[in-house]
């Protein structure tokens, strides 16, 4: 008996189908391990992070450090006096304030001046890393610690961080965001790995949602999940990634990515860098991968610490079409930093930053929205030819969706307990509902987002990616 | 069949996840209740120990067995925390009675893990338990705690060292920093010498008889230790400064006590390194033009203006503060302003700036205030 052309396209679909599924299998293999072995390691660091702090097993005294905060700032004439009011209340005695206003079209700047009365001043700035030229150089040291205001031409985020790098009185400097405040203690926390530890070069802090926060002083004063579901969600998102794989990647110093809105740097280590890169959208992830190539590449002994407990709140996105917006530019500046440092791939030279690091982001975050739809179509094939038992996959995702939610809300109580935050049994409720809710609806429409990313990007290089702001919840 | 042993092993993590999560909200509420608990049982008692004037056998006997255990002693932490806000004078009278429960306990907590090792010396610093009183044996544990690998446990049995006062002691436990292979800040060093409670000055004598003998960073705290705490010590500083082959992170901080405490005589040192270094080590020359501030007169304006066409902007930067600060008019810097040199006159200008902010700022705090 001979085979028809149907046998062999059937049998030929099958083959690749077989092969489609060993290796999804193997991909979420992986991924459940990873997000396991993430969660368990960031569950219990914070658990004897918080033991420690019991038993004073912590840096009681106060050890100043100088740090010159920057604060790139484009359009934010609605939030940035309320956030350097936020900075000047921070509890740490040696600091600086740098407000660099990229060329904003509305009164950022004006705003500023009134507010702090600050006065014009001829000042040259010592331009270590190349950047667009300032345009006016506004000062006071009225205020608890001094504040600049410099005023450039626009030359998008990484320039007016280049900017406030050359500007910088200090050897650490803090990036912000212009429409984020930083907690109380957070200077305090965000240098300890300073003090900890030899040649660290940079220290990332955690970022948390506000929304649904009231915050006093830096302090939060009341906190509940917010009542948006998008923004609720991304605060079950945050509590994952931040503290699931951020702590892991620390052990063995192998963090890639230091957010942008709360981040600390040695600032000889930066400029020796190269600075920030303004080509990238990214420009937050492309500095800290630069710092691994550049200290690896020299031969110089280096750290990159994760601070679990220095806090900076910010807005997460309430309307979709933000959110989409805001994933679209960390796609799209992950891609541009994993291309222009492909050097580190499947390098020896760099380790465990090589092989762990930039290959969990290579596959599970720059490539995963391919592999997710390419899956889902995959399935769509296997159902059009009968070759899926759908009972045994629904029960499949299923299952594996309860395991990404009970991951995501260990990760998430983790982080309540630790920092002694009180919620409401409503909360709890809400948080295991919408968790469901996140890994089964928002992780694809997310996937989609970021696939799509590449379309038309060559327009918005430059672009600050703007989302519409309201202003934070501050008493 | 493998697929299904997949998902059972999926169940297996969400069961347990789910239990560690339960057990965890479970076991933090049981502490913190137990904690209240014992708080307020201790309070009842000391209370009463407190009214009658005299810790008795018996009290000390109850709290050695108790504070054995760490939660009792962070009850009785916090019952402590209590009294003291309530009745220092009284607090601080019963806690000298437990001198020799403490010296103790200090050999109980020498057995214990890390984690809870780091909390004694912390107890001991806070009530300054034996401050003015070094007992052999609690100072030989304190000292074996400063060898930890952790740096908490270290660095709390630093405070409580400074903090019972002993100079010898102290120098001890420089000493094993000084050998160790465990990073420890040089910051934590300074400012944690500080808090030195004894007699600073026997202190200081002991620190420069074995200053020879410190590794060149250790020898750089102590110079910074010097700074923050003392003028007492010029001359010395002035011929380590001089002395063949010092390291030049010693000198740095040689020079930067000298500007702080100005002592005639280091004048032609200073003046010598500005010339010796001007065009190749800028280290060296910035941080002396920082220094010349504290030593006015005409030569020091002339070095200093003429630092102020280094090519090296921290050279600049440093000698324009410098020149602020010896109280110089525009009029005085006239020939910066016209010479051919832009970037002097721009830094210049600049801290005139500055200085009419300065002025303005001050008569709007003025105003504001009446």
């Amino acid at each position: 008996m001979g085979w028809t052309v149907n046998d062999a396209l059937f049998m030929a679909v099958k083959n690749m189908l077989d092969w489609v599924n060993v290796l999804f299998i193997l991909y979420m293999i992986g991924y459940s391990t990873f997000l396991f072995l993430a969660v368990v390691i960031g569950s219990s660091e914070l658990y004897k992070k918080r033991q420690q702090e019991k038993l004073k097993n912590t840096l009681l005294q106060d050890y100043y450090i100088p740090i010159s905060i920057v604060v790139p700032g484009y359009n934010e004439e609605v939030t940035v006096v309320e956030t350097v009011r936020s900075l000047l209340a921070l509890e740490y005695k040696l600091y600086e304030i740098i407000v660099v206003d990229d060329g904003s079209k509305d009164a950022t700047s004006q705003k500023l001046i009134e507010a702090f009365h600050m006065h014009p001043i001829r000042r040259s700035i010592h331009r270590k890393i190349p950047c667009q030229p300032e345009e006016f150089i506004y000062e006071t040291t009225a205020q608890k610690v001094p504040l600049t205001l410099i005023r450039k031409k626009n030359g998008g985020k990484a320039d007016a961080l280049n900017m406030g790098i050359n500007a910088c009185r200090y050897p650490y400097f803090i990036c912000m965001d212009a429409d984020s405040v930083l907690q109380y203690d957070s200077l305090s926390k965000i240098v300890r790995p300073i003090l900890e530890q030899e040649n660290v070069v940079a220290v990332g802090g955690v970022v948390r949602s506000c929304n649904g926060a009231t915050l006093e002083r830096g302090r939060v004063v009341e906190y509940q999940l917010p009542n948006n579901i998008l923004a609720c969600m991304q605060v079950l998102e945050y509590d994952r990634s931040f503290l699931a794989s951020r702590i892991l990647f620390d052990k063995f110093n192998g963090s890639l990515i230091i957010s942008g809105a709360f981040g600390l740097f040695k600032k000889d280590m930066v400029i020796a860098a190269g600075g920030y890169d303004h080509s990238t959208m990214g420009e937050d992830m492309e500095l800290v991968v630069k710092l691994h190539e550049y200290c690896v590449t020299n031969d110089m002994p280096y750290a990159i610490k994760y601070a679990t407990d220095a806090i900076c709140w910010t807005q997460v996105p309430e309307r979709l079409q933000d959110l989409r917006k805001q994933r679209k530019r960390w796609h799209l500046g992950l891609f541009q930093s994993m291309w222009k440092h492909s050097v580190m791939l499947a390098n020896p030279k760099f380790g465990p930053v090589s092989f762990i690091s930039y290959f969990y982001f290579l596959i599970y975050e720059l490539l995963s929205p391919f592999i997710e739809i390419f899956g889902v179509i995959t399935m769509i094939l296997a159902f059009a030819v009968d070759l899926i038992n759908v009972p045994f996959m629904v029960l499949f995702f299923l299952i594996y969706a309860l395991y990404n939610c009970v991951l995501t809300l260990t990760a998430f109580f983790a982080r309540i307990q630790t920092i002694d935050l009180k919620i409401s049994f409503m909360d709890v409720v809400k948080a295991v509902l919408l968790c469901f809710f996140e890994v089964c609806v928002l992780r694809f429409i997310m996937a989609f987002v970021r696939a799509t990313a590449f379309i038309g990007y060559r327009k918005k290089k430059l672009n600050w990616g703007r989302i519409e702001r309201q202003k934070i919840n501050i008493k | 069949m493998k697929a299904e042993i997949l998902i059972y092993a999926y169940l297996a993590v969400c069961v347990a996840m789910i239990g560690f999560n339960i057990a965890c909200i479970f076991v933090f509420r049981v502490k913190d209740k137990r904690l209240n608990h014992y708080s307020q049982r201790f309070i009842r008692i000391v209370r009463q120990v407190i009214a009658d004037r005299t810790v008795t056998e018996d009290h000390c006997k109850y709290l050695s067995k108790k504070l054995k255990k760490i939660n009792n002693l962070m009850a009785f932490d916090m019952t402590l925390d209590d009294l003291f806000a309530q009745n220092p004078e009284q607090t601080k009278d019963y806690i000298r009675q437990l001198s020799s429960l403490f010296t103790y306990l200090t050999l109980e907590y020498r057995e214990k893990s890390e984690i809870q090792a780091a909390y004694f010396p912390y107890i001991i610093k806070k009530y300054k338990i034996f401050q003015g009183q070094p007992i052999g044996i609690v100072m030989d544990i304190l000292l074996e705690l400063v060898h930890s690998p952790s740096l908490y446990v270290r660095e709390n049995a630093l405070q409580a060292i400074y903090s019972i006062g002993s100079a010898e002691c102290t120098m001890n436990a420089l000493w094993i920093l000084n050998e160790s292979t465990y990073y420890h800040h040089p910051k934590m060093i300074t400012d944690g010498l500080l808090n030195f409670s004894g007699d600073t000055k026997q202190l200081a004598e002991r620190l420069w008889d074995n200053f020879d003998r410190f590794s060149n960073r250790m020898q750089r705290v102590i110079v910074d230790y010097f700074r923050f705490s003392s003028p007492d010590h010029q001359e010395r500083i002035l011929e380590l400064l001089t002395s063949h082959g010092v390291d030049d992170e010693v000198a740095y901080s040689c020079i930067r006590y000298l500007g702080k405490y100005a002592y005639p005589p280091a004048y032609p040192v200073l003046t010598d390194i500005v010339e010796k270094y001007q065009h190749d080590q800028w280290i060296y020359t910035s941080i002396t033009a920082s220094a010349l501030s504290g030593y006015p007169g005409d030569r020091t304006v002339a070095i200093l203006k003429e630092l102020l066409h280094s090519p090296n902007w921290h050279v600049r930067f440093n000698a324009s503060q410098s020149l602020m600060a010896l109280g110089l008019y525009y009029t005085d810097m006239i020939d910066v302003f016209e010479g051919r040199d832009r970037y002097a006159g721009e830094i210049m200008r600049y801290r005139f700036d500055q200085k009419n902010m300065k002025e303005k700022e001050a008569v709007g705090i003025g105003l504001d205030s009446k």
